[in-house]
């Protein structure tokens, strides 16, 4: 078991997010020879080299994503999503917090990338502490010439904005995003015009996550070689992994991608803790299908492998599901949270996460009946890529695997409450 | 331009033309839709014109798809045709269905929908249903009903982007989205009931037409808004001789798709309890006979000494009125009557519909002043048709100076007061004719409803002069009117006023 630190390397460290220290183990030193470079093409050019796929959770290529600006534009912005909200997924939440400089200085360095002269730091409302610690990381990055006019003498200018977030799950969508830090309803844009063409006031904008962003710095020290030394050919580089759940060792974890699951989790998450057994695992957040025990056993933990077990790597928010929990009440958290969630404007969404949440609490109180978990079928099949954006998909996932993988569960609960009557468990936080 | 197939047959349509209008005329009727509307920007909400494009993987949404060459699209698919179903269904799990106490019914998008693809079959518990407000006043002249909405977000658009107020807003989210208008804020803009209009459903009624009748009783003429000089193209609304409502029809050159609240109730003249609906001579109401013995009293084989037109009669009661007298002898006035603010959305400054016809026929408009000395000066039986000049006070001094003074007359009013004869005419929605706006548009509108007691068109009483005066005999259709006109100011059979272009025609070309 080798430890990686392409991301972490002061993770736990009470003092990694001061500029001193980040300064004295190498920092800013990427942003000063990109600069001295001075060729934005250069840095597209060797972060696309690299292979660096989006860390949010859709894994588009970075490098790919900062081409679609348009040539001469001359107004662009640059956003980074912090509004880290998948549920299972707490990973950018620590990068911010142990490393601020090290996204701060990705950041930097993407926007003269992308040229870009105005950047947000767009950080989940919830995340109180975390705002005080990245903009205090800013102030200090102004007061050493790192942002502000002319950086380093470069001739090239950048603000940074920390952004706060109003708490809603749909503002990590990057269009959702843009509309609510231009003061609209945070709530998804149709798409075509993609940001990259006309984004926040219409102009090209460029939104990246937190992980992705972090990760250029090392890129620009080391170079695309070293960073696809680590990984697949497909997938190459770290990923951060917060694993929840009763294993040994939850938390966050850097992983070369395609590091098999078994190894992840024998090894690095050393089981099950005593009493539990696994029954199953959300690999990438609450958004993507769940594997049973048995399946996520043999996959790795890269884009391809997961996409072949008909999963996806998502956010790296893993939720590890033991045998005890019972997977009715558990996608009735879920469909909870995208009901909840859904921003209303998309009438397959509005409705159906709605709808489906009615029906798992109808199951849930003992109501439901064989023709319910057809219906719940059905009203998968009107939401999925029906919608503006994901966010139908991502109730819609889940909500199919549970069924297509632990149908018995529901039948079990149909059987057993026809006979025992109503049930009255509730999930914690949620009243009927 | 783009070659492209819709269910299987090719079309060609210009570049940057949207996929749902070109759908539209590929079909011959519009793809399912909310809140695709032509005048408003694309938002792509209600996800019901997804359609197939070939090498997509995916459905698509028409209103935000551009036509490209070569594209493949198949609208009826059972693909696309069980999409639509479905996501017509989820717009119906929270809906109330109060159909039978709905303004909408009839005219509902839902309904209508429904009927195409409906499932017939529900699988929605009553019960489970989220309950919002219902009958909130939101302004003076709109009422919101939160459960019908099916939040197509036309209205709040509309106040974003064509009056630029701003006054609703989609509060909230997921299924408890709902419509509303900001905290301590009125939909109060002079064009609020155009949200009504576009609402698909009956989540904004209006409050003027509101249970005033179902709307499957009502027949539809094709009218012109005499509210101001813009001239919107409406459609007039009636039943049983009443007028109902106005409701714009989409006229691109003129108005889009909208008009204002204020010409949306200048229907209420047409009833008003002033009316004059019978000849009245000195206080006393006549029959036609002798209203018409009056009138070969007053004239005595003679042309009116003046005649005064005012900007309210049609281009064919100018034309007629014109003719009567000795050019010198025709005058319009006085200048400042009508006057109002305008705005730079569709309202016009000048508050009636044909000063610019008055111009085409080369009638002067006169001031104040000047009209009361003309009157004062005329030595014989003054004519007044299509206004009140009267409301003037220095009009009406010389008005009431007047003895032969014949006003023919739609309402009651100090020219009628004045009047040594009044004879009741046709208000707008009464009688065909023609406007001219302030764009120099000619636009024809038909009647309505059927002239209320006495009341007689206008042209038939201009001709009836025509031939007391002349010793002979007027025109005997108004085809003939327009016929002669047409002749008179454009060119023989330059226009065909009884077919007019559905955009209006714009003499001597120019932008039509």
């Amino acid at each position: 078991m080798k430890e990686y630190n392409i991301l972490t390397s002061r993770f736990g460290r009470s003092d990694g997010h001061k500029l001193a220290v980040y300064e004295q183990e190498g920092g800013y030193q990427a942003l000063r020879r990109v600069l001295g470079q001075g060729d934005p093409a250069a840095v597209r050019e060797t972060v696309k080299e690299a292979g660096l796929r989006g860390r949010g959770g859709a894994g588009f290529p970075t490098g790919v994503k900062w081409g679609f600006v348009p040539q001469g534009a001359e107004e662009v912005y640059f956003f980074v999503n912090a509004d880290e909200s998948e549920p299972g997924t707490f990973k950018d939440r620590l990068l911010l917090d142990y490393d601020p400089h090290q996204t701060l200085e990705g950041t930097i360095i993407s926007c003269f990338a992308v040229q870009a002269k105005l950047a947000f730091i767009y950080i989940r409302g919830e995340f109180g502490w975390l705002i005080d610690r990245v903009q205090a990381a800013v102030d200090e990055a102004y007061a050493a010439g790192y942002l502000g006019k002319n950086i380093l003498g470069s001739g090239f200018d950048l603000e940074v904005i920390v952004h706060k977030g109003a708490g809603a799950y749909i503002c990590g969508e990057e269009t959702g995003l843009i509309n609510s830090v231009e003061g609209r309803k945070g709530q998804p844009s149709i798409k075509p015009p993609f940001p990259a063409v006309a984004g926040f006031l219409g102009k090209p904008t460029i939104v990246n996550n937190v992980e992705s962003v972090a990760s250029v710095p090392w890129i620009i020290n080391n170079g695309p070689q070293a960073y696809r030394a680590v990984g697949t050919e497909k997938s190459p580089g770290t990923k951060l992994f917060s694993v929840s759940g009763p294993v040994k060792k939850p938390g966050v974890y850097e992983i070369p991608l395609g590091l098999p699951f078994r190894e992840f989790f024998n090894d690095w998450l050393g089981g099950m803790v005593e009493g539990e057994q696994l029954k199953a695992v959300i690999v990438g957040g609450s958004s993507v299908p769940v594997l049973p025990a048995a399946e996520v056993m043999n996959v790795n933990l890269d884009y391809e492998s997961l996409q072949q077990a008909g999963t996806m790597l998502g956010s790296g928010g893993m939720i590890v599901i033991p045998e005890s929990c019972d997977m009715v009440e558990l996608i009735q958290v879920l469909m909870h949270f995208y009901y909840d969630e859904s921003c209303g404007q998309c009438t397959p969404c509005r409705e159906g996460t709605g709808w489906l949440h009615r029906i798992v609490k109808k199951l849930r109180r003992g109501e439901g009946t064989a023709e319910d978990l057809d219906l719940l079928a059905y009203v998968c099949n009107g939401m999925a890529g029906l919608t503006i954006c994901p966010l139908a998909d991502a109730a819609v996932m889940p909500m199919r695997s549970f069924l297509g993988k632990f149908r018995p569960e529901f039948e079990a609960l149909i059987r057993e409450t026809a006979v025992a009557g109503p049930q009255t468990r509730w999930p914690r936080g949620e009243q009927e | 331009m783009a070659k492209l197939t819709i269910d299987d047959q090719e079309f060609e349509f210009p570049d940057g033309t949207s996929l749902f209008d070109a759908c539209r005329e590929a079909r011959g009727e519009a793809l399912p839709h909310f809140c695709y509307h032509p005048d408003l920007p694309v938002a792509g909400v209600c996800r019901l014109c997804q359609v197939e494009v070939e090498g997509m993987p995916k459905l698509t949404i028409a209103c935000n798809t551009g036509v490209r060459d070569g594209m493949v699209v198949r609208t009826r698919s059972e693909k696309v045709t069980q999409a639509v179903q479905q996501i017509l269904e989820m717009h119906l799990i929270n809906h109330p269905v109060d159909c039978p106490i709905c303004d909408q019914a009839g005219e509902c998008g839902l309904q209508d929908q429904y009927m195409d693809f409906g499932l017939y079959e529900s699988k929605v518990e009553m019960a489970a249903k989220v309950n919002k407000r219902k009958v909130k006043v939101i302004g003076p002249q709109v009422i919101l009903d939160q459960e019908r909405c099916v939040l197509c977000s036309r209205c709040v658009r509309f106040c974003q982007e064509v009056t630029g107020t701003g006054e609703l807003g989609i509060f909230n989210r997921g299924d408890r989205a709902e419509l509303d208008v900001a905290p301590g804020v009125e939909l109060d803009n002079n064009y609020s009931l155009n949200t009504v209009d576009i609402c698909p459903v009956g989540a904004l009624t209006s409050r003027d037409f509101r249970f005033a009748k179902r709307v499957w009783m009502l027949k539809s003429a094709r009218g012109v808004c005499p509210g101001c000089a813009t001239g919107c193209n409406v459609r007039i609304d009636h039943e049983g001789g009443r007028v109902f409502r106005l409701k714009p029809l989409r006229n691109p050159q003129v108005n889009g798709s909208w008009m204002c609240d204020r010409g949306r109730m200048t229907y209420k003249a047409v009833h008003d309890e002033r009316r004059l609906l019978q000849p009245v001579r000195d206080g006393k109401d006549l029959t036609w006979a002798e209203a018409s013995g009056a009138l070969a009293g007053m004239l005595q084989g003679r042309s009116p000494a003046l005649v005064v037109i005012g900007p309210h009669a049609s281009l064919e009661e100018m034309y007629l009125a014109r003719d009567l007298a000795d050019p010198a002898a025709v005058v319009s006035g006085p200048h400042d009557l009508d006057r109002g603010s305008g705005d730079d959305i569709l309202l016009d400054g000048d508050r009636s519909p044909n000063r610019k016809g008055l111009a085409s026929l080369g009638i002067t408009e006169l001031g104040a002043a000047d009209l009361a000395a003309r009157v004062g000066a005329a030595g014989g039986p003054v004519l007044v048709l299509g206004g009140d000049p009267g409301r003037d006070k220095t009009v009406a001094g010389a008005l009431a100076q007047c003895a032969n003074l014949i006003a023919i007359a739609t309402h009651d009013g100090p020219t009628v007061q004045a009047a040594a004869l009044a004879l009741p005419g046709a208000a707008w929605a009464e009688k065909a004719g023609t406007f001219v706006n302030r764009q120099g548009r000619w636009q024809g509108f038909a009647q309505a409803v059927a002239r209320p007691g006495a009341v007689r068109d206008v042209w038939r009483i201009l001709a009836e002069i025509q031939a007391l005066a002349h010793d002979g005999s007027g025109p005997q259709s108004l085809r003939a009117v327009r016929q002669d006109l047409v002749t008179s100011v454009l060119s023989e059979g330059e226009l065909d006023m009884d077919r007019m272009p559905e955009q209006g025609y714009v003499p001597g070309g120019g932008e039509q």
